[in-house]
């Protein structure tokens, strides 16, 4: 019987290279040999990704698989097609390719592994009872028709049926509550005379059998018999298409440009009250909840979109933990970048940004198990799967005509099709539709040109055939540098298309306020946001000069008339006399007062006595400046004012804060004890802005050429053949090193066989029920050598039941030094 | 992308470029539905509010027209989620239907079972609805009229009061129009709050509510009350009855401190209405003295709220109010709407200007820089006492007189806050003073003197802000207000707004103290006038003296 790997090894090149495609986990990092490939495609880590990019049909051909293999001695296309009850072809072919299943349509087998992720009940159905297990009244009929479950159910639920006409009442109903599934029920109580008598029958009778002490199970020949074969009750439906509404793609767009400079503008916004009072980082990394509020009432918007916003900045690489002693979440050098460039850039910047990183935004606000509020830019938001989760959901509506509504239900709907065996939360998937609008991506809820274009570079909608809906599962190929500034590039094209023209005019107004009908120009904004109130926004901006609006401006730097001169050149007309006025009045007003700094200042009641000071040379190290004829200020403390002053043979005396004399002690140093500076914060948030490969959780991509699709297939295609020579090459050196140290002696081949080889082995030797000579160091470092039966290969240890003492055991991964397939016939010593 | 004059705002405002040559058209199309909140020269902003789209549903408008019009004249794209809203909350006034039963009376009918339920189950209609009729139709206590579409409006839908007016005691009422007319827009006002049947008109200071009032008396053909602000309010209304309709002074009653008179058309003060003794109001009665045709609320934007409450008694009785402006400062808009009645019409400011029945006006504000005596004590003084110490510099009388020897011979009111101030103006300028301590028999024979021009000049108090007819005034100076009331503003405004004779400008002076509490009120003040398109000048007080 031929194993996994030889089938591997079997398949030609081409079918290799798709499988490679299919699952990218494969082929990332290169596997050193064919074996090591198996080894790696049964782990329980790619089979799970593997499995969790199946659709439901395809899911319902594994499980039938997983199901019969042990009631049958074959399992055909035929089989599965009875069971399932539709002939399965395309759903058989994507199994084999993507090596979730092997062998050929008349013999199919799961790929060792697959069974226990499919769960201890696949289809519902119990385990394999063994003929020699059951107590049977009718003894040996039962039995053989037992044992020939396999070749004719119907046969056995001929027996069965005949054996339940002396059923008890309530048998029935037992064997139906159970024959769908789940196969397990609690032992009736005594009490419950009927019940427990019915179940009783069941039992003694080989109909049901104890699973432990409380409950008994439907074993699977049975569990099949009573469903007339099928392990299904019916195929699974084709993919849900949800009608949703459909707007006109005139109003998606106008809306997703809404929404995209809004974004835009909250983030700057952030930034503008970050950079200014950047918020203190918390004891456990994240932002606290006032400091959210406080942002939130700032940029006028509700806590929830605070948060997205805060997180949004924190994934383009704006906003990071500054890693200071007294940590805060500051703007980033690129943050000027940024804001220079024009809109549609930075919108993509933030687009992209958004799409791939593993932020989940919206469990801000929550609660963790320990009761804890979860904050924004809280590290412990990551989830690698939010950004295949965005890309999936994106992908449903994607695969729409333009201007299709879904709502979150639709959405989730389609995705439990599609990836049965992992269904994003609804939450997850509303919040994602949400933050989707919210950046504009979304447009009124249809997906916008803009949103199309972010997608393009992946593989989903991209050049690179994928498994289908492959995108979001993690499924899919790593995406190279280029393609995603392409895609990012495409994006901020998309977007400005459907932007409305920027306008640089404003209407100035008596009642002090400022119109722009239509979207302000950068610099009109820019000038805006100096000198006004913004009042209203939507298509136009209506703002309102303020005397504290123009002094804001004012301590800017810039002066009323270049204020009023940079208004005049935007104002459609004049600049309204009020207006004017309003400028001049608080430019009037503007430094009236003046601060500056100084460390220490001198006085006297007759300034002839102050006027030699200043300009005295051996003064000079004092900075002093006169500030008045009778004031000094200095940029030197009182005690060194008063220690130079001395020096120069002047009699000057301390004055405190009321203005008496003091006589100052020497000022003395003192530190408090055990005063100790705190550890600098882990990094929270990466200070590197995230890079395409690392934000899309794989390693470096493997093709980093424009024309990705074709290098990356001509890149896997050359893989194989690499493989397959290392494959022979490791097998020739193992045969020699076989040679040397004698087959099965004592001393054991500690050391000589590739772990993963050996696990591939064991996980075969597992699904086969075959035995193989372990060889095992032990604590001591002593090698041993055991002949076993693996039962499991799991979490880094191998189950396996010794067969010459009969026992259980239980072996660390790490310990195992080499594993050799028994061949069946050999004897046991 | 059109040309449109309107940008419609996510924040639902509305921006409408009046220089746009569809600007008119678009304002006739948006009036209906959307409330002006500024008008000054370039852009005016409207608003929509719930209120002010039942009001257009109330006025028979739908939804399909409001985002009709909107899609017409918007320049950009009308956000989506906007539409959508406009669409849903016009769909939720009428869903619901006071209507008279002839056998059980007061019902509350619905025409969506699904909100009846709702409504129901809110713990704020418990004790204002009776017996369950049917599956759409519950039984409503007379009583509780009023509280319960204050309660629905409340609930987010508000009723359709189809059940009906009491007729009222009839009384013979005509207009005595052998002399005047009544304007175009004014039978306008009468005829929709006719046709509506109870309800609010909008317009704006000078543009002859009273004529509105005694419209709708002449159109009801019933006894009256009115209430008003004051009694000098009562008495000029009583006067304008006297001359403009057929009702002698033995059918016109005053209701006030100081008379009780109830007769077939009686004007009752607020102050009077909401006396209380020992917790009771004790002119209560007075509501139910007669069979009221129709009650007439003046000034609703100042109604305070115990004449609300009475009011929700009143349902059975047709209402109108009179009002220059929708907004009230304590944002009681709401009571207005669901007691008195949506709004039936408005016509603004600005339009009735342009036709001719306003004067235009100039604002100017006069900035006075104090000595730096005053600046110095100005600085040094308690924040409570400030605005009274800049109110009052004495540089302002110099102004003053400036002002009013610049305007000799014109009309002029010189209004002010602080009654000090305003003796000593009164001795500067030698003229006489007006204040709530003049006797109404003494204001009014000023008055009369004003208005014959046997006087020129008139230094008045507050007293003079609401309601009193001064039709040849053309300036005013003001020099003191209510800190930064724009009530008070308009209203002061408001006084030398009557067409003048011979089409003259008139003029409104604000006296400020530069760089003091004073300007920044005075700023508040002035946006609301700015904001109503009266294009403000600001002039410095050293400019005035030497010109």
């Amino acid at each position: 019987m031929p194993t996994y790997s030889e089938h591997l090894r079997s398949r030609s090149d081409a079918e290799l290279v798709t499988l490679l495609e299919r699952r990218p986990d494969l082929a990332n990092p290169s596997p050193s040999t064919l074996v090591a490939l198996a080894a790696r495609a049964t782990s329980r880590f790619s089979l799970e990704r593997a499995l969790a990019a199946v659709d439901a049909s395809s899911l319902q051909v594994l499980e039938a698989v997983v199901a019969l293999q042990d009631v049958r001695p074959a399992v055909t296309s035929q089989d599965v097609a009875t069971a399932i009850g539709a002939p399965m072809p395309e759903a058989i072919a994507y199994g084999l390719e993507i090596a979730l299943l092997w062998g050929d349509p008349t013999n199919l087998h799961p790929a060792p592994g697959l069974g226990e992720l499919v769960g201890p009940y696949p289809a519902g159905l119990g385990p394999v009872a063994q003929t020699t297990g059951a107590e049977s009244v009718l003894g040996q009929t039962f039995d053989a028709a037992l044992a020939a479950a396999p070749i004719d159910p119907a046969a056995l639920a001929a027996a069965v049926a005949h054996l339940l006409a002396d059923a008890p009442p309530g048998a029935h109903e037992v064997l139906d509550a159970l024959s769908w599934g789940p196969p397990v029920a609690r032992i009736p109580a005594a009490s419950s005379v009927g019940q427990r008598a019915a179940v009783d029958w069941l039992v003694t009778h080989g109909l049901l059998r104890a699973a432990d002490s409380a409950r008994v199970i439907l074993p699977r020949q049975l569990g099949l018999a009573l469903r007339g074969g099928r392990t299904h009750r019916e195929p699974a439906a084709g993919e849900p298409r949800p009608v949703g509404t459909t707007l006109p793609q005139e109003t998606v767009e106008d809306e997703s440009a809404r929404a995209a400079q809004d974004a835009v503008r909250l983030v700057a916004g952030l930034i503008r009250e970050w950079e200014r009072v950047p918020p203190p980082v918390l004891r456990s990394g994240g932002l606290g909840v006032r400091e959210l509020r406080r942002l939130a009432s700032q940029l006028e918007i509700d806590d929830i979109q605070a948060a997205f916003v805060v997180e949004l900045a924190g994934a383009a690489g704006l906003i990071i933990d500054d890693g200071e002693d007294q940590p805060t979440f500051s703007p980033t050098l690129d943050v000027d970048e940024w804001l220079d460039a024009e809109l549609p850039d930075r919108w993509a910047t933030l687009a992209t940004a958004w799409l791939t990183m593993t932020r989940t935004p919206w469990v801000v606000g929550g609660r963790d198990e320990r009761g804890e509020l979860r904050a924004a830019l809280d590290p412990e938001l990551s989830r690698p799967w939010a950004p295949r989760l965005r890309r999936a959901v994106l992908a449903v509506l994607d695969a729409r005509e333009p201007g299709t509504v879904l709502d979150a239900d639709d959405v989730a709907a389609v995705l439990r099709w599609r990836t049965p065996r992992s269904v994003p939360p609804l939450t997850a998937v509303a919040a994602t539709l949400r933050e989707a609008g919210v950046l504009g991506v979304l447009g009124a809820n249809a997906l916008s040109a803009a949103g199309r274009a972010l997608l393009r570079p992946w593989p989903e909608n991209g050049t690179i055939p994928a498994a289908p809906h492959a995108a979001g599962t993690g499924m899919e190929s790593p995406v190279s540098a280029e393609r995603f500034a392409a895609g990012k590039a495409a994006a901020a094209e998309a977007i400005a298309a459907v932007l409305p023209v920027a306008v640089s005019e404003l209407m100035l107004q008596g009642d002090l306020t400022g119109i722009v009908p239509g979207r302000p120009t950068r610099e009109l904004a820019g000038l805006l946001e100096r000198m006004a109130k913004v009042e209203s926004r939507g298509a136009g901006v209506t703002v309102r000069f303020t005397i504290e609006s123009v002094r804001s401006a004012l301590d800017g730097g810039q002066t009323a008339d270049e204020l009023l001169e940079e208004l005049s050149s935007h104002a459609l007309g004049e600049v309204p006399q009020p207006l004017e006025y309003l400028v001049r009045d608080a430019a009037r007003r503007h430094g009236r007062l003046r601060v500056g700094s100084a460390l220490g200042y001198i006085r006297a009641e007759d300034p002839t006595l102050l006027a030699g000071l200043v300009d005295d040379p051996s003064l000079a190290d004092l900075g002093l400046v006169r500030l008045a004829p009778t004031v000094l200020a200095a940029h030197a403390t009182p005690t060194a004012l008063l220690a130079a002053l001395r020096d120069r043979g002047l009699a000057p005396a301390g004055e405190g804060p009321d203005g008496q004399v003091v006589h100052a002690r020497p000022m003395v140093r003192r530190v408090r004890a055990g005063a100790r500076r705190r550890r600098g914060a882990g990094g929270v948030i990466s200070s590197a802005p995230p890079t395409p490969s690392a934000v899309n959780g794989a390693r470096p991509a493997a093709p980093s050429s424009p024309a990705d699709a074709r290098e990356w297939r001509e890149h896997l295609a050359a893989l194989v053949p690499v493989l397959r020579r290392a494959e022979a090459e490791a097998r020739s050196d193992r045969a020699a090193h076989a040679h040397d140290s004698g087959s099965g002696g004592d001393r054991g081949a500690a050391g000589t066989v590739d772990p993963v080889a050996a696990l591939a082995t064991l996980r075969q030797a597992a699904a086969d029920g075959r035995e193989v000579w372990l060889e095992i160091v032990g604590p001591q470092g002593t090698p041993g050598r055991r002949r076993v039966r693996p039962l499991r290969v799991d979490a880094g240890r191998v189950r396996a039941v010794d067969t010459e003492r009969d026992a259980e055991l239980t072996v660390a991964v790490h310990r195992i030094a080499g594993v050799t397939l028994i061949d069946p016939g050999e004897p046991t010593t | 992308m059109t040309d449109g004059p309107l940008i419609v705002q996510s924040d639902k405002t509305l921006l409408l470029e009046v220089g746009h040559e569809r600007a008119d058209a678009c304002r006739r199309e948006i009036a209906p539905f959307a409330e002006l909140e500024r008008a000054p020269e370039h852009v005016h902003t409207y608003r929509l509010t719930p209120l002010g789209l039942w009001n257009a549903r109330a006025a028979g408008h739908d939804a399909e027209q409001v985002v009709s019009v909107l899609l017409e004249y918007s320049r950009y794209s009308v956000p989506h989620a906007l539409l959508v809203d406009v669409a849903e909350t016009m769909s939720r006034y009428g869903r619901l239907q006071l209507v008279s039963d002839p056998v059980h009376g007061l019902v509350l009918h619905a025409l969506d079972r699904a909100v009846l339920e709702e409504v129901l189950r809110s713990r704020r209609t418990a004790g204002l609805v009776g017996e369950r009729l049917d599956e759409t139709d519950v039984v409503v206590h007379p009583s509780e009229r009023g509280h319960l579409k204050q309660v629905l409006l409340k609930l987010g839908w508000p009723a359709e009061d189809l059940a009906g007016y009491v007729d009222g005691e009839a009384h013979a009422i005509a207009l005595d129009n052998a002399t005047w007319a009544l304007r175009p827009y004014q039978q306008q006002a009468i005829d929709s709050f006719y046709f509506g049947g109870s309800g609010v008109v909008v317009l704006p200071c000078g543009a002859g509510k009273t004529l509105v009032g005694a419209g709708a008396m002449a159109r009801s053909q019933t006894t009256t009350l009115i209430l008003v602000t004051n009694t000098v309010s009562a008495r000029q209304w009583r006067d304008e009855l006297l001359k403009r309709t057929s009702l002698t002074e033995d059918e016109i009653g005053e209701y006030s401190g100081s008379r009780k008179e109830v007769r077939p058309v009686t004007i009752a003060t607020y102050q009077v209405m909401t006396t209380k003794r020992k917790g009771v109001y004790t002119h209560l009665e007075l509501l139910d003295a007669r069979d009221w045709g129709l009650v007439i609320y003046d000034e609703v934007h100042l109604l305070p709220a115990p004449i609300f409450r009475m009011t929700a008694d009143l349902q059975a009785r047709r209402r109108l109010g009179l009002t220059a402006t929708l907004v009230r400062e304590d944002g009681r808009e709401d009571e207005v709407f669901s007691l008195i009645g949506p709004k039936r019409f408005d016509a603004p400011w600005r339009d009735i200007e342009a036709q001719g029945y306003i004067a235009p006006a100039a604002c100017v504000e006069v900035r006075l820089t104090l000595p730096e005596r005053e600046r110095m004590a100005y600085a040094t003084a308690e924040p409570e006492d400030r605005y009274r110490l800049a109110s009052c510099a004495t540089g302002k009388n110099r102004i003053v007189e400036e002002l009013v020897a610049k305007h000799e011979g014109d009309p002029t009111l010189i209004i002010g806050q602080y009654l000090d101030q305003l003796a000593d103006l009164a001795e500067h300028l030698a003229c006489d003073v007006i204040t709530g301590a003049t006797t109404v028999p003494e204001r009014q024979r000023l008055f009369e003197e004003f208005r014959t021009g046997k006087i020129t000049k008139l230094v008045v108090s507050k007293v003079a802000n609401f309601s009193i007819d001064l039709p040849e005034a053309s300036v005013a100076i003001q020099v003191s207000g209510s800190f930064g009331s724009r009530q008070e503003e308009a209203q002061r405004l408001g006084r030398i707004l009557r067409p003048k004779a011979d089409g003259r400008t008139a003029h409104f002076y604000t006296v400020v103290a530069r760089d003091t509490v004073d300007q920044e009120f005075a700023a508040h003040r002035q946006r609301f006038l700015a904001e109503q398109g009266y294009a403000y000048t600001i002039i410095d007080a050293e400019d005035l003296v030497t010109d």
